[in-house]
């Protein structure tokens, strides 16, 4: 049994996709979209969803086409790059099914700057910083 | 970007010449299992190539080395029989991002609730 749900032409970035919600958008090329997230967890923290139906990361893996893998994560470095996050680095993160705690069936990457992270990688980061060193504190 | 240390930990663990823990591994990425696991379930997915982090790797491998790694953090996942409860993939890149090793890799994380983006965080995440 699979606990995949099927995908939902409905979901809240589908429509954006289809230009029925607005977004702040970051980058756009043919592969993706990204744009930041409407509740970010980071001073930076944008969201690149790819342009195609896929549920999750398993599933974009699984079945999307070489050129739009390819270009999918092509773009997630480039808005990388274009947010100016390349020397002071950033994390990306996918989440998938119930214990990634993936709330959009629409396969996304966040893309999380701007500060130092935690190394608890378990946690998301959280918008008042806590859980997040502080700069070159690294912890043990 | 720092260059390419072909002695770094994850480079020595691809010519065999330190030990892992291997959950698979293919002609484009190897997995094996994190030393210091902070998950119940902690892998490490490595292309098979010299790329320092995200970045590198997505500006300078070819094509069919991004498609071929990405379907095996997926199947590692798959291999892990994390799919149906789900997983946690993270990539770090640069100081910001606490990379650590200086050989682009993805973090698979599993065995328990993560923290969720919107929502308290979940159990065992230590708030």
């Amino acid at each position: 049994m699979s606990t995949t749900p099927a995908y939902d032409r409905n979901n809240i970035f589908a429509r954006i996709l289809r230009g029925e919600l607005p977004c702040r958008k970051v980058y756009e090329d043919e592969f993706a979209l990204a744009f930041h997230d409407i509740h970010p967890l980071a001073p930076v923290h944008v969201l690149v969803i790819p342009k195609g139906e896929y549920v999750s990361q398993a599933d974009f893996c699984a079945k999307a086409p070489p050129e739009l893998v390819v270009g999918f994560w092509r773009a997630a470095a480039k808005v990388a790059h274009d947010l100016g996050l390349d020397p002071e680095g950033y994390r990306m993160v996918a989440n998938h099914g119930p214990n990634g705690g993936q709330l959009v069936f629409h396969f996304h990457v966040h893309i999380f700057g701007g500060r130092a992270m935690s190394h608890r990688m378990g946690n998301m980061p959280r918008p008042d910083g806590a859980h997040e060193s502080r700069k070159g504190d690294r912890q043990a | 970007m720092p260059v390419y240390d072909r002695s770094n930990v994850f480079a020595r663990i691809l010519r065999g010449e330190a030990p892992s823990t291997r959950v698979y591994e293919d002609e484009f990425a190897l997995a094996f299992r994190n030393i210091h696991p902070r998950t119940p379930i902690h892998v490490v997915v490595v292309p098979k190539g010299e790329y320092v982090s995200h970045a590198d790797f997505s500006a300078s491998a070819p094509p069919e080395l991004i498609v071929g790694f990405w379907r095996a953090v997926g199947r590692t996942a798959a291999a892990l029989g994390l799919e149906q409860r789900g997983y946690r993939i993270i990539t770090n890149h640069g100081s910001d991002a606490n990379q650590v090793v200086f050989h682009f890799h993805v973090h698979i994380l599993g065995g328990r609730q993560m923290g969720s983006v919107s929502g308290p965080p979940g159990p065992g995440d230590g708030t």
